[in-house]
């Protein structure tokens, strides 16, 4: 039976490679079932690759030279010579390998930590190789352990809490003063990315409504057409703010837009009802003074930022108890791995002694159907199908024992001990010829003489 | 309401009954919730489990031990310490319903203390006169306001949360206590709370009603320290619901005036409790 090889992966991220260089051996989407193909070291083997901005990897089973294969191939596939690219290339094999994928799925070794898209992202990889026919059952096995264990990361530590960017922290900041975001309102004043992207999220966590205004009415339109909203003209925009729940500001005024004297009308047109304006603008649109008033929640960048450094700082707190699950988690698939290697010694094994003992048993039975009438011959034919079993199956482990140079005998003997559970304290060497063991093949031929 | 008319008449010595089991056992879990919440402020995840589950068992031997009292004829409106005691449990109960949907371990730091407070104050004190002259109408007063009551402690635990949440976040302070056992949002704090005054606000206004007539039945006198309290306690609740539906005043204005007619309603009691302490 060939070996079966070893996890390995070869690859580069943001830690070792700087955009430059990533960009140059990132695949597009639509290249990635067709390069798995070239890429993988022998098509009888498992490989996954996953490209994304922040890594290239491939992940595959093979022999110790595979990786050195498979760095040569991925150069020359994205037609980059290896030398140039090959510092910011590592290697990783076995243990180290699955250690490596658990942590990766898990998110300890992004940019962000804890971030959600990674664990999709290899799970779409993985649902590449299968399509491409190179999945196999070891890095299927590997994968699951991983998405497993990325699960209880998430689960079981702060890793992923908390918004980690600035256009998802007025998603946080609404659900604490609204839980559910269904049935509420967004405003979207001026067309800044930023607060298109924090619309998206809020759109993604549940929000009905999202008006869009604007001084030009056409960037308006566009803009609602983009998220999903509606284009309100910008004379309505104090209407507006008395109806909506969440207010986005980014324009490039120079000017205050949301002004105190403003707010002093909406809030009581609002009866009160809470607030929250998320101002992302420099110059800032909202007055500082608004924040003053009952029920109006106003953050600036400034406290975006800040709320995205606590978060990250949390979650960086967090990483160590993940790194304790992943450590933990990997570990208990690379003893599942280790105990899969002696499956195929067991069987061979068991099928050995089963062979040994079905010949001897029908020998007997016949015998025993013969000597019907004579008790005593019975008996004796039972006696014997013992010693014999014995004698047989310890054959070729005594001969394994004894016919062995001198280097490797005490080797062979803790393997008996442990394989047999042993107690060598009552067996003292002896020089005494008395005590020479029977030869076996004497002990069995006596055996069927006797038994005959 | 279980109110049976025969208990006008309980026999003297239900007064002196002693504490059953479930009662100490109430008291020791009462306390053990107390401290589990301290730790689950302090950022422990699974204190906050085993503090709501402490909570439960507190809750579940003081009803034991309330049954257990009605069983030997003390009827829990039959004087101010039992009513103290039914107040307790009727908070911490309502606080656990509460915190079945939201999370409010913060919360649940002032909530077991103060059960535990009211409990010990209610039944560690002398026992005070006897209740043989307080008649139906009175049973019934002690009853609905004890509901109320009760309701709206519910409602103030929330609103002392909110306060807490409120003023961390519009001072954009995300990373303090109040956020950090992860918190309830605040329009949802805002809504149960106003929701719980609406449902004790009638049933605290009947017992105030039967109250004066009890009194005026009895030919006592209106000039005590508790009757302006009272009406302290009504007038805020009163005013709570008023400026809500006029105003639309909510979050903060609300939490403040709930706050205010809860602590009158508790200095109310303990007036009660003081007096017939003194009495007794």
């Amino acid at each position: 039976m060939a070996t079966p090889g070893e996890l390995f992966v070869v690859g580069m991220s943001w830690r070792t490679a700087p955009v430059a260089i990533r960009e140059r051996l990132a695949f597009r989407e639509e290249e990635l079932a067709n390069a798995i193909k070239q890429l993988c070291v022998d098509p009888a083997h498992e490989a996954l690759l996953i490209s994304t901005c922040n890594r290239v990897e491939i992940y595959g089973v093979g022999g110790p030279g595979a990786t050195t294969a498979v760095k040569a191939r991925l150069a020359a596939n994205r037609g980059v010579p290896l030398g140039e690219v090959e510092h910011a290339l590592y290697a990783h094999h076995g243990d180290g390998a699955i250690r490596h994928v658990f942590k990766v799925a898990a998110a300890l070794d992004s940019l962000v930590l804890g971030e959600a898209q990674i664990l999709g992202q290899l799970k779409a990889a993985w649902a590449t190789a299968v399509a491409a026919g190179v999945s196999g059952p070891l890095l299927g096995r590997c994968l699951e352990r991983a998405f497993g264990a990325a699960k209880r990361v998430r689960h079981e530590t702060a890793i992923a809490r908390g918004a980690a960017n600035v256009s998802t922290v007025a998603v946080d900041l609404a659900h604490k003063v609204f839980g559910d975001l269904r049935g509420k309102r967004v405003l979207v004043v001026g067309a800044g990315k930023m607060s298109t992207l924090a619309a998206r999220h809020l759109r993604r966590a549940g929000v009905d409504e999202i008006v869009v205004t604007n001084r030009s009415p056409e960037r308006a339109e566009r803009l609602a057409d983009e998220i999903d909203g509606v284009a309100r003209p910008w004379a309505d925009l104090e209407a507006e703010l008395a109806k909506a729940d969440v207010v986005l500001s980014s324009t490039g005024a120079r000017e205050p837009i949301l002004t105190a004297a403003m707010f002093k009308r909406v809030t009581k047109a609002r009866r009160w009802r809470p607030i929250v304006i998320v101002d992302i603008a420099v110059p800032r649109d909202a007055e500082p003074g608004i924040a003053e008033r009952d029920g109006v929640y106003l953050f600036d960048i400034d406290d975006l930022e800040r709320v995205v450094a606590a978060n990250l700082a949390e979650r960086a707190k967090a990483a160590e108890h993940a790194q304790h699950i992943v450590h933990h988690e990997a570990q208990q698939f690379e003893r599942w791995l280790g105990q899969q290697r002696v499956v195929p010694t067991i069987r061979a094994l068991r099928e050995h002694f089963t062979h040994v003992a079905e010949a001897e048993v029908a020998r007997t039975l016949e015998l025993l159907h013969r000597k019907e009438h004579d008790p005593a011959a019975r008996d004796q034919a039972i006696q014997r199908l013992g010693q014999l079993l014995v004698a047989k199956l310890l054959h070729q482990p005594q001969m394994a024992l004894k016919d062995t140079d001198e280097a490797a005998v005490d080797t062979r003997i803790e393997a008996a001990v442990a394989l047999f559970g042993l107690d060598l304290s009552r067996f003292q060497p002896s020089a005494d010829p008395a005590d020479a063991l029977p030869d076996v093949d004497v002990a069995i031929e006596h055996a069927k003489r006797e038994a005959k | 309401m279980i109110l049976p008319t025969d208990l006008t008449d309980a026999p003297a010595r239900a007064l002196t009954v002693a504490p059953s089991p479930a009662f100490w056992l109430a008291l020791v879990l009462y306390a053990a919730a107390a401290l589990a919440f301290v730790f689950a402020a302090a950022g422990r995840a699974k204190a906050a489990t085993a503090a709501r589950w402490l909570l439960a068992g507190a809750v579940a031997a003081h009803g034991v031990d309330i049954g257990w009292r009605g069983v030997l004829h003390v009827h829990p409106a039959q004087s101010v310490r039992e009513a103290l005691g039914l107040t307790a449990w009727l908070f911490a109960g309502g606080y656990l319903a509460a915190a079945s949907r939201f999370r409010l371990d913060l919360a649940g730091g002032v909530v077991a203390p103060v059960a535990l407070g009211i409990l010990a104050a209610a039944r560690l004190t002398p026992a005070g006169t006897d209740p043989t002259g307080l008649g139906t109408l009175g049973r019934i007063h002690i009853m609905m306001a004890v509901v109320g009551v009760s309701l709206f402690a519910v409602a103030s635990a929330l609103a002392a949360i909110y306060l807490l949440q409120e003023r961390s976040f519009k001072k954009k302070r995300l990373d303090t206590l109040a956020w950090k056992s992860g918190g309830a949002p605040l329009e949802s704090l805002d809504r149960l709370a106003n929701r719980l005054v609406l449902v004790g606000f009638p049933i605290f206004t009947v017992a105030m009603v039967l109250g004066v007539i009890w009194v005026q039945q009895r030919h006592a006198s209106f000039g005590r320290p508790e009757y302006p309290l009272a009406l302290v306690t009504w007038v805020s609740f009163a005013a709570l619901l008023a400026t809500r539906v006029a105003y639309g005043w909510r979050g903060r204005r609300s939490a403040r005036l709930t706050l205010l007619g809860f602590a009158t309603a508790m200095l109310v009691l303990a007036i009660y409790l003081v007096r017939r302490v003194l009495a007794g």
